[in-house]
């Protein structure tokens, strides 16, 4: 399996039923494609929607239905639609059970950055919409890459960049490992298929414990494509 | 005038108001949906330079606002993104166009918000510790926090500009405004923080067409409404655009 869709399946495990849901950009929208057997949940999206459905067919799409990424959506019967101000609010207030982002770094203290890199001595690209689903959101679950392309970890100690949320992670899922984060130390709790201990020792820099109830992640067979963000 | 009289306009008679240099615009959309199209073509037609851009986010990459950047129009951005599109990032990053300060989203959408209801400014508790870190931001004054209720807050003035273009999906003639699915965003907001709003719509109506709790922005917080694209191509111009981009699959053709 590839080792995005390993980390978009397994996130996708997170879902459940009933749930009012935030995907971020990238590999987060993509779990919406294996919700589990049974599994029906209210996507948002920040422009200002609640029930986001399957993409249309090219005559069906709508200058007006579009997601947050400003790509052609669908409506589900449910849906509502809202100004921007109280789709913010939503996502501050609490009203998201659960929001599934992407991460350039995380730490054992739970943080997340996601929006900014330096390029040519500045901070780019930017915030969005992500400081307030971290700040707001009842669980907030990061996922990424393991480790960068020269292998540095990038589940670390302390992040380096600036941060989108702090403190707010309750789960970190890479293509190696599932992570919960506890009091100032991470807790390994599942390992991808054929991954060892040893090897997930070897590329994370932060300090974790391994929990007794540490297993093999699982995939049903069942993981179903449902609708997109 | 009358708040309530016709606010019907050509393109160049809601527009050419705008200073051609230094004008401080808000504009609705959200990453290039629901924006005003025909309005963004007019101020790059006729070179308005140097504006100051209030805006959720650049836009859409290749589409509408985009080109503003393009053509070197904007030269400050207030907003909550610089890269959703590759012009904007251009232009920032060879210091072209300035960037003092982002918000996040829902900061943006308060304190223009804050600006409609004619209101001083907000607290928000959203990035405290985060965005106040030294050396983050070079802010021309550090942003003041206060506790209340025990949280953390920022004090975030309120936005508000001379100038606001907005999108919605059709008006009467005196200027009541219906929006239409997620059209809405940021653009009622938007409408009500600005001093002289141009509403662009799709379809201009006779008074009392409009059911009266279908009304988005009342007609006194519109100064001028100019016909923009139809529904039918406004839908078809975002159709090809997705189709060009591949968020949409070209259907086969049925004989």
């Amino acid at each position: 399996m590839d080792a995005r869709v390993l980390i978009v399946k397994r996130a996708a495990q997170e879902l459940k039923d009933g749930q009012l849901v935030n995907l971020g950009f990238g590999m987060p929208t993509q779990a919406s494609n294996y919700l589990a057997p049974g599994v029906r949940v209210m996507f948002h999206g920040e422009n200002g929607v609640i029930g986001i459905g399957p993409k249309p067919t090219a005559s069906k799409a709508q200058a007006d239905v579009t997601n947050a990424g400003s790509e052609p959506v669908t409506l589900v019967p449910g849906a509502a639609i809202m100004d921007l101000a109280t789709s913010q609010g939503i996502m501050r207030k609490g009203y998201l059970d659960i929001t599934i982002l992407g991460a350039l770094e995380v730490d054992q203290m739970g943080n997340i950055a996601n929006w900014a890199v330096k390029r040519n001595g500045k901070w780019w690209p930017g915030i969005g919409g992500a400081m307030d689903l971290c700040y707001g959101t009842k669980i907030v679950i990061a996922c990424l890459m393991h480790t960068d392309k020269a292998g540095n970890s990038k589940v670390m100690k302390k992040c380096t960049l600036p941060l989108t949320g702090k403190g707010c992670l309750k789960t970190i899922i890479t293509e190696k490992a599932v992570f919960d984060v506890g009091n100032n130390v991470l807790i390994l709790k599942e390992h991808a298929p054929g991954v060892t201990l040893e090897e997930i020792k070897a590329c994370t820099d932060a300090d974790f414990i391994v929990a007794d109830t540490f297993h093999e992640m699982q995939f049903e067979a069942g993981q179903t494509v449902g609708v997109g963000k | 005038m009358s708040k309530f009289s016709n606010k019907v306009k050509s393109l160049d008679e809601a527009l050419s108001i705008i200073p051609k240099s230094g004008a401080r615009i808000m504009m609705g959309g959200f990453v290039g949906a629901s924006e005003p199209t025909c309005c963004i073509e007019w101020l790059i037609k006729n070179n308005i330079h140097d504006i100051t851009l209030i805006t959720n986010e650049p836009g859409l990459d290749g589409f509408g606002r985009a080109m503003l950047y393009k053509n070197g129009l904007v030269r400050e951005i207030i907003s909550s993104h610089v890269g959703t599109t590759s012009e904007s990032t251009e232009q920032y990053l060879k210091d072209a166009l300035k960037v003092e300060q982002y918000y996040p989203m829902g900061t943006l959408a308060e304190k223009i918000r804050a600006g409609a209801m004619g209101l001083g400014g907000i607290l928000v508790p959203v990035g405290v510790g985060i965005l106040d870190e030294p050396g983050l931001f070079d802010l021309p004054e550090p942003k003041q926090v206060i506790e209340i209720n025990g949280v953390k807050c920022f004090v975030e003035p309120a936005l508000t500009a001379p100038f606001g273009l907005v999108k919605a999906w059709r008006a009467d003639e005196s200027g009541n405004l219906e929006y239409r699915y997620t059209g809405l965003n940021c653009n009622a907001a938007m409408a009500m923080a600005c001093d002289y709003t141009i509403a662009e719509v799709e379809e201009i109506v006779p008074v009392g067409t409009i059911q009266p709790e279908r009304v988005g922005t009342p007609a006194p917080i519109i100064s001028a409404v100019v016909k923009g694209l139809s529904l039918k191509e406004h839908d078809e111009l975002y159709r090809q655009h997705w189709l060009k981009i591949g968020k949409l699959t070209p259907e086969t053709a049925t004989a």
